[in-house]
């Protein structure tokens, strides 16, 4: 019960951390310095001594901002989504094991529980815009809803892959079952479909500035855009979570080791995504679609052909 | 100072709208938010819609024309929110303005309450990262 609770804070932090990290890393990879983790000293009583949480600033700023809801939206899909997308986001947290410590992994059928959860929460990102009116976000949701039906191609695969070579539908038994080739082909499968369920940077063409206003959330302003932020945050934490529990194998180690290496393996993760997210212009969308179902179809036939040897 | 007000300060996001001039000072804000000056230090973001942001800047000598778009931009910020005009020509029509124009409006202090006011032409960076922080410090004071 007590890790229950405990990894809600866990994972917000972490989440925090992570987002924080992306700007950081792509800050730094682009000759800027970034949010501050020391505030230079002369400044410290206005602008505050760390940044390392400005996501968490950037959320309570939107909570305390005045909500517009649009005349042209279904109000109250326009409203709730954002909350729904937000509780199975935040749900799906205990539902994946944290380095070492099972929390609700291991009920049956855990795998489906999550990728279940995930994809809910990734659907009510979509249907929120939807019902802006928007046509700025019509046409990031269309963009959006193409990249999400691909990216879940790669991603059930991957996961269900690793459910059959394991023989089991529990994260938790697969997250402490042997390391083999499986784990490597449908890890590179999971990491390209987080690309495009992230947004990093060649796949960002749904949230496009300067070319369609801000895209899905054009029309989202205080309170509701602060909670689609919130969600983000949780949803971080979640992939990176799922990816390192399921690929690699550290849940069997003791815990004061398993912890360390967790953050290790997540900043090294984070670096990469940053890496990625600066080094690219961004896709059209047809050039992301054609992109993933070359990468896709190569990696799963790979990975079949390991699964049956 | 509430946490709220604390995130004021830590997070003002910039909507940048150009009301007609010659690009000089958008260019100048451009080099505002460039590495060199890099403000995303302070938090401070550009955002691509009217809807996300904290500060309004404007730019321009304000031609008739834009004049309903531009006040359904200001409209669309939603409180508590900050303009800051940028430019001679934002703050009074600077080499565009003539009395007997009947195209230009001039400063848009009639059409929105401004609350900064940046002159130069263009301001240096500079100027604007300074001007910037006084809108956030009368942001934080606004509830
Ligand atoms: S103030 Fe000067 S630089 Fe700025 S828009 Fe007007 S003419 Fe151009």
């Amino acid at each position: 019960m007590i890790e229950l609770i405990l990894i809600i804070f866990t994972s917000f932090f972490l989440g925090l951390f992570y987002s924080f990290l992306i700007r950081k890393f792509s800050a730094r990879l682009q000759w800027r310095i970034g949010p501050l983790v020391f505030m230079y000293k002369d400044l410290r009583s206005i602008m505050g001594i760390t940044r390392i949480i400005q996501p968490l600033y950037d959320i309570i700023k939107l909570f305390g901002k005045k909500t517009i809801i649009p005349e042209s939206s279904r109000k109250r899909l326009f409203i709730y989504s954002p909350y729904i997308s937000l509780i199975f986001a935040f749900i799906s947290i205990f539902f994946i094991p944290f380095s070492g410590i099972s929390l609700l992994s291991n009920v049956p059928y855990s795998l489906v529980i999550v990728s279940y959860l995930l994809i809910g929460s990734l659907l009510f990102m979509i249907i929120g815009p939807i019902a802006s009116g928007s046509p700025w976000a019509f046409i990031g949701v269309r963009r959006e809803a193409e990249l999400f039906l691909v990216t879940e191609f790669g991603f059930i695969i991957s996961l269900f892959s690793m459910a059959i070579s394991k023989n089991s539908l529990i994260l938790w038994e697969i997250s402490i079952s042997e390391f083999n080739l499986v784990n490597i082909t449908a890890g590179l499968l999971m990491f390209t479909s987080i690309l495009g369920k992230l947004h990093i940077k060649p796949f960002d063409m749904s949230e496009a500035e300067a070319e369609i206003v801000a895209g899905p959330y054009t029309e989202y302003s205080g309170k509701l855009l602060g909670i689609y932020y919130l969600t983000k945050i949780f949803l971080i934490y979640d992939f990176i979570a799922l990816f390192i529990s399921i690929f690699i194998p550290i849940n069997t180690l003791p815990i004061y080791l398993s912890i360390p290496l967790f953050l290790i393996i997540s900043i090294l993760i984070i670096f990469i995504l940053s890496i990625i997210h600066v080094l690219n212009p961004r896709y059209r969308i047809k050039n992301a679609l054609i992109w993933y179902i070359k990468i896709i179809s190569i990696l799963c036939l790979i990975n079949i052909i390991t699964m049956v040897m | 100072m509430s946490l709220l007000k604390k995130s004021r300060i830590y997070s003002p996001w910039l909507y940048h709208l150009h009301c007609g001039g010659c690009n000089g000072c958008d260019i100048e804000i451009l080099a505002a938010l460039s590495p060199r000056f890099d403000v995303e230090r302070f938090g401070i973001q550009l955002v691509a819609s009217p809807r996300h942001a904290d500060i309004l800047l404007i730019t321009g000598p304000m031609p008739k024309q834009i004049l309903p778009m531009a006040k359904r931009v200001y409209e669309q910020v939603p409180d508590p929110k900050v303009v800051v005009a940028i430019g001679s020509c934002a703050c009074g029509g600077g080499i565009f303005y003539d009395p007997e124009n009947y195209a230009i409006l001039g400063t848009p202090d009639s059409l929105m309450p401004i609350d900064v006011y940046i002159p130069g032409c263009p301001p240096k960076p500079e100027a604007i990262i300074n001007g910037i922080v006084q809108g956030i410090l009368k942001l934080s004071k606004k509830s």
